[in-house]
């Protein structure tokens, strides 16, 4: 990891509320990769907090993120230009990654957790793998990514909750009612963690042991695991990992959810 | 390149720059973004005598120009401490201060006794906001500053002790006095000021433990106004904190008569805010002509 001053090349509303920024590197950095996350400093002097924000494309050069207007924060990158630039704090935490085994790969998302999830088809585009997506919206207006996701999986099948667009369903549905069709070796998701929640009980519930990973979301600190702030509970244990530093992967039995 | 060294109860620091504790944990991570044996101490984690998980999540909110935090002292306990993150500070050659917490008196002597003689420094949290029996219990009444300064003393034979005072009580003066009384080599502060912030939709606190301690650039007028007044009530040396961000920020604290200071959560805005202070801290005595950064302290001239 390492604190840089990244240039913007784009910063756009792409859906409702959601904007999508593209930043140049400035030097080689190394280790970006699917799931990881990079800590933006707003600048302003008023917002102390870096927003932890994960990567949704990379290349060596160049690192692409959405983010959802949230607050006075994000307000606040949605106002940046291209040629503009912020401190960020790059890359952090622990990704996915796929065995060489895991042929078939699920990927549920919801909301923002499904840039995450598209961070994961880009990495492996043209690796062989094959890609069942699972990507579940608030409404119409909020969809993004479907013809990306459309283009580099198996099957997309994007929903909302509302039945907007696609089917009137959540991710998790989605991806349960098309299980004998995709058979997955892997699940990876990230969404929200009522939606984790009901992934997980979904899987407990059908007894089924396929391997499953899961992305959290916490508020942070400083984001690179000192301080403590975005902790959750490790299953079975008395003791707590470190959503950035530990996480935010993890596989979905490691911690309570 | 002017004299940074400065010496707190006989432990000589190479800056007055020193990681306040929880911003910082042991170290490690920041030692991934830049070598820490350029700070001139860090104050661990705040350790107690078995581990701990802290409060539920989120703990943590942000305010304009400050933050609020409820970590609630999750650490892994003292023993793992020794064990696993000492050697690491130490072979850092940073002046290595422990920050020690406690529910009793008892659980402060033991805590210092394992701890004496293993680190720099002991830094008593009788301050902490975010813990419910204890933590900030002692620290709000001269009383029970002198009586747990006192009983923490008598448990350390070789390592100085440093009292941390927290902001929300009647009299900062009175309570320094009171550290200095029970037997302090030192004193720090300002720990956080205990706030809320309120999500008016959930109408809800931000935080789970529905208060937090505030800290971050907004507190530290006050902060420099407390620090103002314990050098003011002790001869002993004082470690201020609150706010600081810029080499600017920390040299206030050295006029109004701090020996050192501590930086914490500028360092989540800018992970390399103390390696940035420090060489502006050289840069402006140089630009000054000041030769030693000890001949600045407490050189506050008031008006009137």
């Amino acid at each position: 990891m390492k604190e840089v001053t990244v240039r913007i090349l784009e910063n756009k509303p792409i859906a409702a509320g959601i904007y999508k920024m593209t930043f140049a590197l400035p030097e080689k950095v190394g280790g970006i990769s699917c799931g990881k996350f990079v800590n933006i400093s707003v600048g302003d002097g008023a917002h102390l907090l870096r927003r932890p924000i994960a990567v949704c494309e990379h290349c060596e050069s160049s690192v692409t993120i959405c983010y959802q207007l949230k607050g006075e924060g994000t307000r606040l990158m949605s106002g940046k230009k291209a040629g503009d630039t912020l401190s960020c704090v790059l890359p952090l935490g622990n990704g996915f990654s796929l065995r060489g085994e895991d042929k078939r790969v699920a990927l549920v998302g919801g909301g923002v957790g499904v840039f995450p999830m598209y961070s994961v088809l880009k990495e492996y585009e043209g690796t062989g793998k094959e890609f069942f997506s699972y990507i579940g919206f608030r409404n119409k207006a909020a969809v993004c990514y479907a013809e990306e996701f459309a283009a580099l999986s198996e099957k997309a099948e994007i929903v909302t909750d509302d039945g907007s667009f696609g089917k009137k369903e959540n991710a998790v549905g989605a991806f349960f009612e098309d299980l004998a069709n995709a058979k997955p070796d892997v699940i990876l998701s990230c969404g929200p963690t009522p939606m984790l929640r009901a992934l997980k009980a979904g899987l407990a519930e059908r007894g089924i042991n396929i391997p499953c990973y899961v992305s959290l979301e916490e508020r942070m600190g400083c984001g690179i695991g000192a301080c403590l702030v975005c902790v959750c509970k490790k299953s079975g244990k008395t003791e707590n990992a470190r959503v950035c530093k530990d996480g935010p992967v993890f596989e979905i039995g490691e911690v309570e959810l | 390149m002017a004299n940074l060294k400065v010496n707190i109860c006989g432990v000589e620091l190479k800056n007055p720059v020193v990681a306040a504790s929880g911003t910082f944990g042991f170290g490690k991570e920041f030692d991934e973004i830049y070598d820490i044996g350029v700070l001139g101490g860090i104050s661990t984690k705040g350790l107690t005598l078995e581990p701990r998980l802290g409060n539920p999540t989120p703990r943590i909110a942000e305010g304009h120009g400050v933050i609020l935090n409820a970590v609630g002292l999750q650490n892994p306990g003292v023993d793992a401490f020794l064990k696993d993150d000492l050697d690491f500070l130490k072979s850092k050659h940073i002046a290595v201060i422990a920050n020690v917490a406690g529910k009793t008196l008892d659980d402060y002597a033991g805590i210092c006794e394992k701890l004496d003689g293993k680190v720099d420094m002991i830094e008593l949290n009788i301050s902490c906001p975010n813990v419910k029996c204890g933590g900030m219990a002692f620290g709000i009444k001269p009383e029970s500053v002198y009586e747990v300064t006192k009983v923490s003393k008598s448990a350390l034979k070789k390592t100085p002790l440093m009292v941390k005072l927290s902001p929300n009580v009647e009299s900062i003066a009175a309570n320094a006095a009171a550290a200095q009384k029970g037997g302090a080599d030192a004193i720090s502060l300002i720990n956080t000021l205990t706030g809320m912030v309120v999500d008016i939709e959930r109408r809800r606190p931000l935080i789970a433990n529905n208060t937090g301690g505030v800290s971050g650039a907004g507190v530290k007028p006050i902060a420099v106004r407390m620090v103002w007044e314990a050098c003011n009530a002790v001869d002993i040396p004082v470690m201020g904190m609150g706010g600081i961000t810029s080499a600017e920020d920390a040299l206030e604290f050295i006029i109004a008569g701090a020996a050192a200071v501590q930086v914490g959560t500028a360092n989540f805005t800018d992970t390399l805010a103390m390696p940035k202070i420090i060489d502006g801290m050289n840069a402006w005595l140089d630009s000054h002509g000041i030769a030693d950064v000890n001949q600045l302290r407490g050189t506050l001239r008031l008006n009137g």
